[in-house]
């Protein structure tokens, strides 16, 4: 456990000193206020338009949460799957290209903590994310009334997926010592992982006799993170979607670990 | 310093212990039937061509790579069952010093402290010592990517040296260095011996480093050994250890058939 900190700790210390780590939160931080002002603007030009046609039923039904920090927070998520494997990329890869897993794996310590630690670091990094996100929606409380439950269920489902994207980014960055080779693997693991797994499954299922509702296109579902970030974004906090987020860094932690235990048997 | 978990048989088990160790990759034999022992407290040169298994050996000992057969056992820690000991007894400086660039000496040191189980109480006044005696003090606080090649070995020295592990294994400790910056890293590894009482396994494939610094010699070609002799066995002839190196290399390529294609 101690170890597992000085392993996280001496990594988040690095992560805040890479360029990397600068280049993201920056435009992290832009592309968020960007978005946010442009969904602050849409909707109260709708606001407007529904006033000038006198559609009070419509106006009854507008919120701050459904209207303005649901497509907000979803549209960070889909950044953040192109933002996170710059920030994981090196985790594990550099210290290959370092030769620093020399010290690490000749040092009395498990590969788990190597693995946790790194882990632990990234969960760190995207912390911050999560909170500069979380900024905006926080400011709609002091000059409106969203409801608290339903914002912080939807900062804490970005938060859980960028974590569990974290464990994704580790698992790419142990297979290679190539930074930019992690980077465009986590690219292509977040990316089937978040948005393209339903869309390949319907069209697989499409042709095959198994239909949509099968057994495999069900579970493949599952797999996508998509449909658990949507409930979540929406209020919807519920256990199976949480145990998703936990099954999921579980695989690809232990993944990581087996690269990196199986690495050394070559 | 080390009073406490020493009280096992260091005086009669030797610190380094290799039995029948072997290596590996497919075809091709790494390292074959190596065995040896090393002393507590002598300074053991490495001897080979490029190729020879020096670091492979190296590697098997410190765990970084699991041996396909044999046993080694560091300061009487076998090193697959009792793995974690084996490793806190051991202090390793890798061929290319494993630095993190962005990190300070004294921050990098600490880290390793951390690493290799220091305790806390301690730690500070290990990391102190470690720079002091690498001669790290000016450079303490600036970035290592910053330093020169010669300062970032001792970086990798301080970092074997911290938690003051029985063993000593440095794996070409002085290769791209500078005339100056050998004999300084050559100066301190002496020092570490004799005042440290540290067992040092060191390779190297420059015959005047193990004169130099060595008490005994392991010459090691295509994974076997094919010499293990005291320095002033070796030398007392008046012999000089080229002609010994190259009298021994050529009868190996003799008796050895089919390895033509690697002798030059």
């Amino acid at each position: 456990m101690t170890h597992t900190l000085t392993i996280a700790s001496r990594e988040l210390r690095s992560l805040f000193v890479s360029p990397v780590a600068y280049v993201v939160l920056t435009l992290w931080s832009v592309i968020a206020g960007t978005f946010f002002l442009a969904s602050l603007i849409g909707f109260q030009e709708r606001l407007i338009q529904l006033q000038q046609y006198q559609m009070f039923q419509q106006i009854e039904l507008m919120n701050l949460n459904d209207e303005l920090i649901e497509p907000f927070i979803g549209s960070m998520w889909v950044i953040l799957l192109f933002l996170l494997p710059a920030v994981t990329m090196g985790l594990v890869s550099s210290e290959k290209a370092n030769g620093t897993d020399e010290l690490l794996l000749t040092s009395p310590i498990s590969i788990w903590d190597i693995v946790l630690g790194k882990f632990l670091a990234g969960a760190g990094f995207v912390t911050v994310m999560t909170a500069i996100v979380a900024f905006f929606p926080a400011i709609l409380f002091v000059y409106g009334e969203p409801e608290l439950g339903k914002t912080i269920s939807g900062v804490l489902c970005l938060l859980f997926v960028s974590i569990t994207y974290v464990a994704v980014g580790i698992f790419a960055s142990s297979v290679t010592r190539s930074q930019l080779i992690a980077f465009v693997f986590t690219l292509v693991l977040l990316v089937m992982l978040g948005m393209m797994l339903p869309f390949i499954i319907d069209i697989s299922m499409a042709g095959s006799g198994l239909g949509r509702e099968s057994g495999i296109a069900q579970t493949v579902r599952w797999m996508s993170t998509g449909s658990h970030v949507d409930r979540m974004l929406k209020g919807l906090v519920d256990t199976a979607d949480l145990a998703y987020f936990v099954i999921s860094s579980a695989v690809f932690l232990l993944l990581s670990k087996t690269v990196i235990e199986s690495a050394r048997w070559r | 310093m080390s009073n406490g978990s020493s009280t096992q048989k260091q005086g009669n088990s030797p610190a380094i212990e290799v039995v029948g160790l072997a290596k590996r990759y497919g075809d091709f034999e790494a390292v074959r039937g190596l065995d040896f022992e090393v002393k507590p407290g002598e300074v053991v040169g490495f001897l080979g061509p490029n190729g020879a298994g020096k670091t492979t050996t190296m590697r098997m000992l410190t765990g970084f790579i699991p041996a396909t057969d044999g046993e080694a056992r560091i300061a009487g820690h076998d090193i697959f069952s009792d793995a974690t000991n084996a490793r806190r007894a051991i202090g390793y400086l890798p061929e290319t010093p494993p630095l993190y660039p962005e990190m300070t000496p004294t921050s990098y040191v600490d880290f390793v402290a951390r690493l290799k189980g220091v305790p806390r109480r301690s730690r500070k006044e290990a990391v102190e010592r470690a720079l002091g005696r690498c001669g790290l003090l000016d450079v303490r606080g600036r970035e290592i990517r910053q330093l020169s090649k010669g300062y970032r070995q001792r970086v990798g020295l301080a970092q074997a040296i911290v938690h003051e592990p029985k063993v000593l294994v440095l794996d070409e400790p002085t290769v791209g260095l500078d005339p100056i910056q050998i004999r300084e890293i050559r100066l301190l590894i002496q020092d570490l011996a004799a005042t440290g009482g540290q067992t040092v396994l060191l390779s190297t494939h420059i015959l005047a480093e193990v004169d130099a610094i060595c008490q005994r010699v392991i010459l090691l070609d295509r994974g076997r050994k094919v010499l293990d002799q005291s320095l002033t066995e070796l030398t007392g002839g008046g012999v000089s250890l080229e002609e010994v190196f190259t009298r021994v290399m050529t009868r190996d390529e003799a008796t050895e058939p089919g390895a033509e294609g690697e002798a030059a």
